[in-house]
């Protein structure tokens, strides 16, 4: 056998046990959880949509038409990249030259990106 | 040193994917010569770009961007790789149906991902490259719109990857508490003083997780032969090769702060130990049984992330870069065979279909023998040059144990390699298949892979030489 | 408050989005178990800086929240593209590809 079994094998199997332990455990017990502090009985009310006993208006959900998707996988995509103004904001007084030319350079690819969704149709709603 | 020039490799590939996309929308396109050009041009530029920094450790954004020989190195073998894949791609994208710009841009990002990741040795840079990469990898798998067997690829590449990515922030963030810092060298200088924390034991146990899902390593390789089977074969080609060396490349600087006294980390060094031994184990028995050759070479791809996990923990920079380049010019090699057998929008990847390849198409039936049996690691060739590097050094640290577990799957995967070859050269019944070997710029590509294999495996001297100086150079710790 | 109340809580939450991401068998509640486990990162990684007085992983976690916003575009683009071709989306329907 190599020679790293021969060294102190005992603290690292019990190191990697304890991890291993306390992940499991805690996975077992949210396993079981649900079962044990949920309610047990169901009744023909509690498989409603609505508990409180209103009737429901429209019987399935309606597929939505597939542009809305679109629109939303861009709106989420450029509404989260904002996130970095904030920061640039909070530094732009200490290093406005590089600050900058930063964002500049940040924007641009992102316009980029507006530019090629624009032109291949994305915004098109017909 | 500090300057913005050495940024260049990576501002002209990003730069030529954004030219590409805005061609793509701006114009109406049947053939992309324009697009393919402007991609290997700049792939071509990132190399040479790349390669005027040798020897200068230039960097910029306070030395979370260093190109350090190590790095200048890989930047290369990845532009390589890209400019070879996206030759093989060229007349595959308009027989299977993604004939299309955003193609080129997309592996451009993709190899752009992958150089961020080799050139820092700050974590949340690498794992900010290694996201570039994902997102451009997910799309790529999938880009076979039509094909059910590709989407299906994409989604499980998708699923099991952010699955990673999200071990990996974990871990990054147990790394920081315990440690204070995302810097390679400032961890490794806060860990000497601690000993063993359990903190930070969980939080480089999630990394090693994350970027064992990356190289795919045995328990996390669940994902490996399905995206590689259903991804379009040149993806699949880049994906075996890119995604992966840069990942080992990412590990070795990862572990070698902990690894180097030899005696003092035993746990991270039996963790190893065991996922390679289990990677060379499973990877090689699994691929015994398969009839698909793509599928095939998926678990081949993962056995030999079992071989290169033992250069990782005997910290042998140059057996792990020289194995690396091996592999690009076999499996790009394998792959582009397997290309010429996907004519008009199908793929004839089934073992059956090789029979009698040898009295069709000699040549191409040669080229794969050739590749094979440097996969298989059988001399001259660069296979076994790169196993015989990692292998020695290995027996020389001590490991014998895994070296012996190495020869004998080493041993298995001949049989299955072989199989292939049994089957174009010795089998009665001839397949009917059309195999489309007249597209010029494929041969070259073969040929230029055969050149590789066997240059390295004959005579290795140069290369290996540059990559001991770029193993040298790196910084002591 | 003591910051390891925070790292317990995220451990917690990430091996709930774990657990959900192997029970489920539905693409979309998989994808959110991940969103989950990211989102557990990410408390660890403010609990951090709170320790440590840092700003640095609360920068990070800006990073880790576009990055997983590029992931949902992504992700969601190629679900969609499931539903298209086989007009479910239950992940042990996706099964074109074993061995």
């Amino acid at each position: 056998m190599d020679k790293i079994f021969r060294l102190n094998i005992k603290t690292t199997v019990i190191e990697l046990f304890l991890v291993f332990i306390v992940f499991g455990l805690v996975g077992v017990l949210l396993l079981f959880l649900n079962a044990l502090l949920g309610p047990k009985r169901t009744n023909p009310l509690k498989e409603k949509p609505f508990e409180c006993g209103s009737p429901y208006l429209q019987k399935d959900i309606n597929p939505f038409p597939v542009k809305f998707y679109l629109v939303a996988f861009l709106f989420l995509l450029f509404d989260v990249e904002v996130v970095f103004f904030f920061p640039w904001a909070l530094v732009f007084r200490d290093m406005a030259g590089t600050a900058l030319i930063i964002m500049a350079a940040y924007l641009a690819v992102l316009i980029l990106g507006l530019i090629y969704a624009w032109k291949t149709g994305a915004f098109e709603w017909d | 040193m500090n300057e913005f020039a050495s940024l260049s490799p990576l501002l002209i590939l990003v730069g030529a994917s954004l030219i590409i996309l805005l061609l793509e929308a701006f114009g109406q396109w049947s053939k992309r010569w324009l697009h393919s050009l402007i991609a290997l041009a700049s792939l071509g530029g990132c190399a040479i770009f790349a390669a005027t920094f040798w020897g200068k450790g230039a960097g910029y954004f306070q030395g979370t961007y260093t190109l350090d020989n190590i790095a200048i190195l890989m930047t290369v073998l990845f532009s390589l790789a890209g400019f070879l894949v996206i030759l093989v791609s060229l007349s595959y994208m308009i027989q299977h149906g993604f004939n299309r710009g955003e193609y080129f841009s997309l592996l451009l990002f993709a190899v752009s991902g992958l150089i961020i990741m080799t050139t820092s040795e700050d974590l949340i840079v690498i794992f900010l490259g290694l996201e570039t990469l994902s997102v451009a990898s997910y799309v790529l798998a999938g880009l076979k719109k039509e094909d059910e067997k590709s989407s299906e690829a994409a989604i499980k590449y998708f699923l099991l990857g952010s699955l990673a990515s999200s071990f990996l922030v974990l871990g990054l963030a147990f790394i920081f508490i315990h440690s204070q810092s995302f810097s390679l060298k400032e961890i490794s200088f806060v860990i000497d003083k601690s000993e063993n924390s359990p903190l930070f034991l969980i939080g480089f146990s999630l990394v090693l997780i994350g970027f064992g899902f990356k190289v795919a390593l045995v328990p996390f390789h669940m994902w490996t032969p399905d995206v590689y089977q259903g991804a379009p074969t040149p993806i699949t080609a880049f994906f075996s090769v890119g995604p992966k060396a840069a990942g080992f490349l990412v590990l070795f600087r990862l572990l070698r702060p902990f690894l180097e006294p030899i005696f003092s980390r035993q746990n991270l060094q039996i963790i190893l130990w065991l996922l390679s031994a289990l990677t060379m184990i499973v990877g090689n028995l699994v691929a015994l049984r398969q009839k698909n050759v793509k599928r095939l070479l998926a678990y081949s791809s993962i056995a030999h992330a079992g071989y290169l996990t033992i250069a990782l923990m005997t910290q042998d920079g140059q057996g792990l870069i020289f194995y690396l380049l091996a592999y690009l010019f076999m499996n790009i090699g394998a792959f582009s065979i397997l290309i010429a057998l996907s004519p008009n929008g199908q793929e004839f990847h089934e073992l059956d279909d090789f029979n009698g390849l040898a009295t069709r198409a000699p040549w191409l039936a040669a080229s794969m023998s050739v590749f094979l049996v440097s996969l298989a690691g059988f001399p001259p060739t660069a296979g076994f040059l790169a196993k015989f590097y990692v292998f020695s050094t290995a027996v020389r640290q001590g490991y014998t144990g895994l070296v012996i577990i190495a020869v004998l799957t080493s041993l298995i995967s001949v049989f299955y390699y072989l199989r292939i070859i049994v089957h174009m050269y010795m089998s009665k019944q001839i397949s009917k298949i059309t195999i489309k070997a007249d597209d010029p710029i494929l041969l070259v590509v073969i040929f230029f892979c055969l050149y590789g294999v066997l240059q390295l495996g004959l005579f290795p001297g140069r290369v290996l030489t540059l990559i001991q100086k770029a193993v040298l150079s790196l910084p002591p710790l | 408050m003591s910051p390891v109340a925070f790292f317990i809580l995220s451990l917690l939450l990430f091996t709930l989005g774990a657990l959900a991401f192997l029970f489920k068998r539905d693409l979309i509640t998989q994808f959110m178990a991940i969103e989950i486990m990211l989102n557990a990162a990410n408390l660890a990684l403010v609990a951090g800086a709170k320790t440590w007085a840092s700003l640095d992983s609360q920068v990070v976690v800006f990073f880790v929240i576009t990055v997983a916003a590029a992931e949902a575009a992504v992700g969601l683009a190629i679900i969609l593209l499931i539903y298209r071709q086989k007009k479910n989306i239950r992940s042990e329907e996706i099964n074109l590809l074993k061995g």
